[in-house]
């Protein structure tokens, strides 16, 4: 079972009726199971009416792929208490099973904590995208620190630390002793030694394999783990064994 | 044949990297079932007189038929002329690399184009690396922008003999000049960066098919990332990836 934890169904296609559709045959090609999937409409500051809309359109991809996507709630942590009535939209009334924060709050913020907290009382994982960029994050763009102090307050949950930060050498490093923190390989250049190193420094049972398609090129990400030296176990769990356990409801 | 066009050997000053010596690169590759390498030195990226990391280059890869040597020429650095010619004439070299923007010119810098009709009297094809690595990952005091390729295409037009290979450029820098490129056969983009979901595809139906080359940025990258996209996650036909894979470097080699 190969799951990819990280998959934008919108970003260049711009009829989001298509709901992802034209990703699929790509997916199959690389033998890829099932996409976890996020829509990010309304740019680094989403406003709700943005938040709403796109996560309608992962509800309809659900709906329309059910074996095949399984769904992010994304939220703008801006919007706190809109936040947890979409929570209770997409997750308890909905079909998703993940929460996605992207680049609208730096994730140590106190706005996280009750969105944490629901997501403890739901079990569900928080994919948190983070970058250490040397030539400067955005203004709201979380790095890993941030979200290890999320992590710190929050045991009980479990984070995806998005692209292990871009700079994985210093991502890894800053989660590495968070139990609950999950190292995530998707969206960077297949560096070698990128997944090698997360194994050795996080365990290949806290290791989870994503794409960030479509931005990013289904082979050029899985190539991470299926050329890493590793073991055949060690990338079984983090193609699929890893992720499968998170979304479990 | 698969002919990896963009290889690399020796130490990368940023990241210690496995497989980075010619014999532990040939293993590495071979394991993607590519029999050939065209392989710059890393040293030469960052050394001052690159000029001094191509004998040591040369005699590294010797003994070694799989790897195809490429020499690194510095036109923004003084003697380079008879930097070329010795690699050209005394080494053996078939074709050069350029790191414009680690070498502190542009491509409208005469004296870039002064190395292009060296380049193209000796017969010898010319790389250019776009970039090395991710901008937004790189040593904050050692910071390198991607190279403008805007005046490529009217260079490759002056030059019609000379051979020039893109590498390390994505989507956005090739098709930044893909409007600009038509007749112009001697001008190639190899695919490691060309990133998107069936992303070489889009590209290659863009500028033609002909003009792209397989390469795998290794050891820095994973070669499973380059042959992945080209034999599964594309649709290419058969005949188009034997072209990607090896013909059209046959083809740029004059072979």
């Amino acid at each position: 079972m190969i799951i990819d934890c990280h998959v934008h169904i919108h970003q260049y296609y711009e009829d989001l009726e298509d709901c992802g559709g034209s990703l699929l045959p790509a997916a199959d090609r690389m033998g890829i199971d099932k996409l976890c999937v996020s829509v990010l409409l309304g740019g680094e500051q989403p406003a709700m009416e943005d938040i709403v809309r796109s996560n309608d359109t992962v509800a309809r991809a659900i709906e329309r792929y059910p074996d095949r996507y399984v769904g992010y709630c994304y939220l703008n942590p801006c919007y706190l208490l809109q936040s947890l009535d979409e929570i209770n939209r997409c997750i308890v009334d909905g079909p998703c099973r993940g929460i996605k924060l992207w680049v609208a709050m730096h994730s140590d913020q106190p706005n996280l904590d009750p969105i944490a907290d629901r997501a403890a009382e739901l079990q569900v994982p928080i994919l948190q995208h983070t970058w250490i960029k040397t030539t400067g994050n955005l203004a709201n763009e979380p790095e890993p620190r941030h979200l290890a102090a999320l992590a710190a307050r929050h045991p009980e949950v479990n984070f995806i630390c998005g692209h292990s930060g871009g700079n994985w050498e210093r991502g890894l490093k800053t989660v590495a002793d968070l139990p609950n923190v999950y190292a995530e390989l998707a969206g960077g250049d297949p560096e070698m030694g990128q997944t090698e190193r997360a194994v050795g420094l996080v365990g290949a049972e806290r290791v989870v394999w994503g794409s960030d398609a479509d931005g990013r090129s289904f082979a050029s990400q899985i190539s991470k783990v299926l050329g890493a030296d590793i073991s055949e176990t060690q990338k079984a769990a983090i193609l699929g064994g890893n992720m499968e356990r998170l979304v479990q409801r | 044949m698969t002919i990896d066009c963009n290889a690399n050997i020796g130490r990368w000053p940023f990241r210690r990297l496995s497989y980075s010596d010619p014999a532990g690169l040939l293993e590495r590759l071979g394991r993607c079932d590519i029999r050939q390498a065209w392989v710059g030195a890393f040293e030469a990226v960052l050394a001052r007189d690159c000029h001094m990391e191509n004998a040591p280059l040369a005699d590294a890869v010797s003994g070694h038929e799989a790897l195809l040597p490429l020499a690194t020429i510095n036109p923004e650095f003084p003697r380079w002329e008879q930097d070329l010619c010795a690699c050209v004439h005394s080494y053996g070299f078939r074709g050069i690399r350029v790191y414009p923007n680690y070498h502190l010119y542009t491509l409208d810098d005469p004296r870039f184009e002064a190395l292009l009709t060296a380049a193209e009297e000796l017969d010898v094809f010319v790389a250019l690396a776009v970039r090395m690595t991710d901008e937004r990952h790189h040593f904050p005091r050692c910071m390198i922008p991607p190279v403008d390729l805007g005046p490529l295409p009217a260079l490759a037009g002056r030059h019609p003999k000379l051979r020039l290979l893109v590498v390390n450029g994505n989507n956005g820098d090739v098709g930044r000049i893909a409007g600009a490129i038509e007749g112009l056969p001697n001008l190639y983009f190899e695919m490691s960066r060309f990133e998107s979901v069936c992303g070489v595809e889009t590209v290659a139906r863009r500028i033609g098919v002909e003009r792209v080359l397989f390469g795998t940025h290794a050891p820095y990258y994973y070669p499973e990332s380059a042959l992945l996209k080209i034999t599964r996650e594309c649709r290419f036909t058969a005949s188009e990836q034997e072209a990607i894979l090896g013909g059209n470097a046959e083809r740029l080699l004059g072979r």
